[in-house]
């Protein structure tokens, strides 16, 4: 079809094309390469294969916003059909004689069943993606969908804020259109002897458009020169998800979601060394830029993220889309000295840095794999050690953990005290063999209001005659929160503290109050030695219930209630199931959440936040969590029964008590921690003098 | 510029405080560096960044762990840390300051700060002691000290919230209330590095008495009687109250 001179000029420029798009893929890998080492992954061939399966089945972008992820698989699907039908387009502009149109009647020997469907595939493909790109086009620029922008006080790179991920869009949104509509009129214009039943759209064009050989060359001009534009042009805007989001799935975390990346990399490459945490862009693991280029700017992050719906200045999405630009600057840019700029004054402000929860859900959200909560982390690592301006409340909590081993500034010896105030012994762990080692917490062995839950827990064990013990003054704070605030060092002090106290002491398994100690014991112990059966209390109590060695002997159908998921249990640990028996062994009546299990919302109190000396104003995560919870509950109400707000952790206890007041929600619903129903349902009481005090 | 900072290990009031044999039983408590010592380390440490020099840090080690206080210093910014050996956990305010007042002659410094008081020391008589053994003035209760060529601006803050302004010629002793800036974070990895690496100065406590005070018998308040916790709804217990205030003739 093409003359030879049209062939030479195609051929110059889908030489010049490749070789920017070769320029740009050698460009972005490295500045991957420029990252620290990541932990070493395993089994890539199934790890490739399970992602290619997730984005044909777009899997993880159907997690929410389900029409449009609909949508964004016509799209998906459509370019990928496109990428054949342009190799077609190829063909019939460079082979003499191939045409395609009329089932390929005029190409001798060709398949016509298989030519029939490729017409009519490409035809309707065609049709498809117009709409899903309109569609997209539409949400962005006419109906300004608040979702695909950033709070005021968000830190966003220069060029984000100018709105260059919407000139990114914009172009590759134009593109589709003139690249669809050049193919489709390409196709219209070739129909010469009236229309192609298996080319629908093409014929329906031909019928106004009528044939034309100059026709054809234009569009197919247009078409395929927009191609080889397009092409190179993608390697440099976020529109590189195309490639680099499947890979960043197969490459994605393959340790456990509670185990923190290492502060230095544990692999050490030609002797370098390196110093914790990040402060530069190329202080983070490559995969930390692999995820920059993966980043589909789609915010699905930013909906889920307690800490902007607080209004604080955190957006996953902005660190990711800010990364991205910043790489772009400093390579295809040509200011290098990008990459040795501070990230707390490019990319993320110190004070998003310190108010993120660590509660996982951007990372548990992100449909392409990423992980900014991470970054987020390795930044405040390094702030510490540099000596940034702590919040007092934080360097008070961390001061105290690192004298007396809690956080509440209250003496080692105190630790147990709790216990004396039962009505019979608990075993001292380091002392007696015991098959249990309640790990039992800061929060649950200090705090005043959780205590007589703490002591309800103890008295179901007695009374279930578990063969269980505690570790008095030589349980330290576990440093969940200690690693997730940034403080490495102090976190590895405290695992070193209770690792040698679990050496003293002879036990079979841990058990624990706490959903964070939880975690940290049972996903990043195991690296420093202690290799332990770790469990949550809700767990053990199913246990007992199923074994008979504790009986309902009271059904709590008075009860109307909700469950909220602890971060560190749920969305961490996938324990979803057993506080969720246990409600239903007891015999409430209950109701999920809007937001439940994975997609649970977090309190706010996790990763230090419960720390911070200073609240800022606006509705809080868990009082918006309490009005859900009232929402949920209202449909079903009206019977009279007791609305209770039921969660598994003491820092919730605290956290919903105080939403409680805060809303107003007084005599509305009141919070309990589980271990209260379940004391109630197995009739394990308070001695009086206790519930009288 | 030479500034030493003599800091104090102190029983730690995070527990209860265990009485025993007529005074504390020093060997069921931890001891931890005084609160205000932390004022007084940041506050030399933001004079060294200032104007440059070093600071000697330098304590009592009155029960054999004054070490990890020494790293911390070391951690913020000091220089050097220098312990006495006394090994005396009963040692009071006047004792150390003569062992310190000792000590601290031999570095020729230009300024020394201490902690304006101690939970053990609430009427703050370690730098006033220092300052008269080593006979140089002494200010207390300082927010802020600058200095600049061999003189000191010192803000002294009184009750009311009224700020003075002195300007001291060096050398002298100055109590630290607080210092111009919260005190900085010591990140534990730093600490722990510290401690393996740094070298701590050990010097002996110097011969005789040092007069003062002579301590007694220590013991626990006497409980005499119990706050009676009225209980019961909002007007019950404004009842009660209006009861009681009548009942002692308030009413
Ligand atoms: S971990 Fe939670 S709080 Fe932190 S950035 Fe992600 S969603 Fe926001
Ligand atoms: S990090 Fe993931 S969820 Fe967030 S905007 Fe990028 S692709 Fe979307």
């Amino acid at each position: 079809m093409l003359t030879p001179f049209e062939k030479f000029v195609f051929f110059i420029l889908a030489l010049i094309s490749a070789g920017f798009t070769l320029h740009g893929f050698v460009t972005i890998i490295r500045t991957i390469r420029l990252g620290r080492p990541a932990p070493p992954l395993k089994n890539l061939p199934q790890a490739f294969w399970k992602a290619a399966v997730t984005v044909l089945l777009q899997r993880t972008i159907l997690r929410t916003r389900k029409l449009l992820s609909v949508i964004h698989m016509a799209l998906f699907f459509g370019l990928i059909t496109y990428a054949f039908v342009n190799l077609m387009d190829v063909l019939e502009g460079i082979v003499p004689g191939f045409d395609l149109v009329y089932s390929g009647k005029h190409v001798p020997g060709a398949p016509l069943a298989l030519v029939r469907a490729y017409n009519l595939i490409s035809d309707v493909m065609s049709g498809f993606l117009l709409f899903a790109i309109t569609v997209f086009l539409v949400r962005r620029f006419i109906l300004k969908d608040k979702a695909l922008t950033y709070r005021e006080n968000v830190l966003l790179y220069p060029k984000v804020k100018a709105g260059g991920p919407h000139k990114d869009s914009l172009i590759v949104g134009v593109f589709v259109i003139m690249h669809v509509s050049a193919h489709l009129m390409s196709q219209a214009f070739r129909l010469a002897e009236g229309p192609d039943p298996w080319m629908p759209l093409a014929s329906f064009l031909n019928s106004i458009s009528g044939a034309s050989q100059i026709g054809v060359h234009i569009a197919w001009w247009v078409s395929i020169g927009w191609v080889m534009f397009i092409i190179p042009y993608l390697t440099r805007s976020k529109h590189s998800h195309f490639f680099m989001a499947p890979v960043n799935l197969a490459l994605a975390k393959q340790n456990p979601r509670g185990q923190l990346d290492p502060a230095i990399p544990l692999k050490v490459i030609d002797g370098k060394t390196f110093e914790p945490g990040a402060r530069v862009i190329t202080d983070l693991a490559w995969k930390r830029i692999l995820d920059a280029y993966a980043c589909v700017q789609c915010n699905r992050c930013q909906d889920v993220c307690p800490a902007n719906f607080y209004g604080r200045p955190l957006s996953p999405s902005a660190l990711e889309v800010n990364k991205r630009y910043l790489l772009k600057d400093a390579t295809f840019g040509g200011h290098p000295e990008l990459l040795q700029a501070p990230l707390v004054e490019k990319v993320i402000s110190p004070e998003a840095v310190w108010s993120c929860t660590t509660c996982y859900a951007c990372v548990r959200i992100c449909p392409v794999g990423n992980e900014p909560m991470a970054d987020i982390v390795d930044i405040r690592r390094r702030l510490i050690l540099e000596g940034f301006e702590l919040d007092s409340g934080v360097q008070s909590a961390l001061q105290s953990l690192a004298t007396n081993g809690n956080w509440m500034g209250k003496g080692r010896r105190l630790r147990g005290r709790w216990a004396k105030e039962l009505e019979f012994p608990i075993k001292n762990a380091a002392e007696e063999a015991v098959e249990y080692l309640w790990f039992v917490g800061d929060t649950a062995s200090f705090d005043e209001r959780v205590l007589p839950n703490t002591r309800m827990v103890a008295r179901i064990f007695h009374q279930a005659g578990l063969d269980f013990g505690i570790l008095y003054q030589q349980e330290s704070n576990a440093g969940n929160d200690v690693r997730r605030v940034g403080e490495e060092g102090l976190f590895e002090q405290l695992v070193e503290q209770n690792l040698a106290a679990f050496g003293r002491a002879q036990f079979q398994r841990i058990v624990t109050t706490d959903p964070h100690s939880f975690n940290t014991l049972r996903n990043e112990y195991p690296q420093y030695g202690g290799r332990f059966e770790v469990e949550h209390y809700t767990m053990v109590l199913l246990r007992l219930l199923e074994e008979g060695r504790l009986t309902v002997k009271q059904r709590l159908s008075h009860y109307l209630v909700t469950y909220h998921d602890p971060c560190y249990l749920g969305r961490y640990n996938g324990v979803f199931a057993a506080p969720r028996k246990l409600l239903e062994r007891i015999g409430v009546e209950f109701h999920e959440m809007p937001r439940n299990c994975e997609n649970s919302f977090c309190c706010g109190a996790g990763g230090g936040q419960i720390w911070m000396g200073k609240v800022p104003p606006g509705e809080r995560p868990a009082e918006n969590r309490i009005r859900e919870a009232l929402a949920t509950l209202q449909s079903y109400a009206g019977n009279g029964k007791k609305q209770l707000f039921i969660v598994a952790c003491p820092k919730d206890m605290i956290m919903y008590s105080d939403a409680v007041k805060t809303t107003g929600s007084e005599g509305k619903i009141e919070v309990r921690d589980i271990i209260q129903l379940v004391a109630e349902a197995v009739g394990v009481v308070e001695p009086v003098s206790e519930a009288g005090a | 510029m030479h500034i030493v900072v003599a800091i104090k290990h102190i029983p730690s009031i995070a527990d209860e405080l265990p009485v025993r044999h007529n005074n504390i039983d020093f060997d069921s408590v931890d001891f931890v560096l005084n609160e205000w010592d932390e004022h007084s380390i940041e506050q030399a440490v933001l004079i060294k960044e200032a104007v440059g020099g070093t600071v000697t840090v330098i304590g009592v080690d009155v029960i054999g762990e004054l070490d990890n206080a020494l790293h911390l210093a070391l951690a913020k910014g000091a220089d050097r840390a220098v312990k006495i050996a006394a090994e005396e956990p009963g040692a009071d305010s006047h004792q150390q300051a003569k062992w310190l007042a000792e000590a601290i002659q031999n570095m020729s410094p230009d300024l020394i700060l201490s902690g304006v008081q101690a939970s053990n020391d609430l009427d703050g008589q370690l730098g006033p002691l220092i300052a008269a053994y080593l006979d140089l003035p002494y200010i207390g209760g300082t927010s802020a000290i600058e200095v600049t060529n061999g003189k000191a601006m010192v803000l002294k803050e009184f009750p009311g919230g009224i700020g003075m302004r002195y300007e001291i010629a060096l050398p002298f002793v100055a109590g630290v209330q607080a210092a111009p800036k919260p005190p900085r974070y010591a990140p534990v990895s730093k600490v722990r590095q510290i401690a393996q690496t740094a070298k701590v100065e050990t010097i002996e406590p110097g011969e005789g008495e040092s007069g003062g005070l002579r301590f007694l018998k220590m013991a626990p308040p006497v409980v005499t009687g119990h706050a009676e916790m009225i209980q019961g709804t909002a007007k019950e217990i404004a009842a009660r109250i209006v009861e009681l205030l009548k009942s002692r003739g308030l009413l």
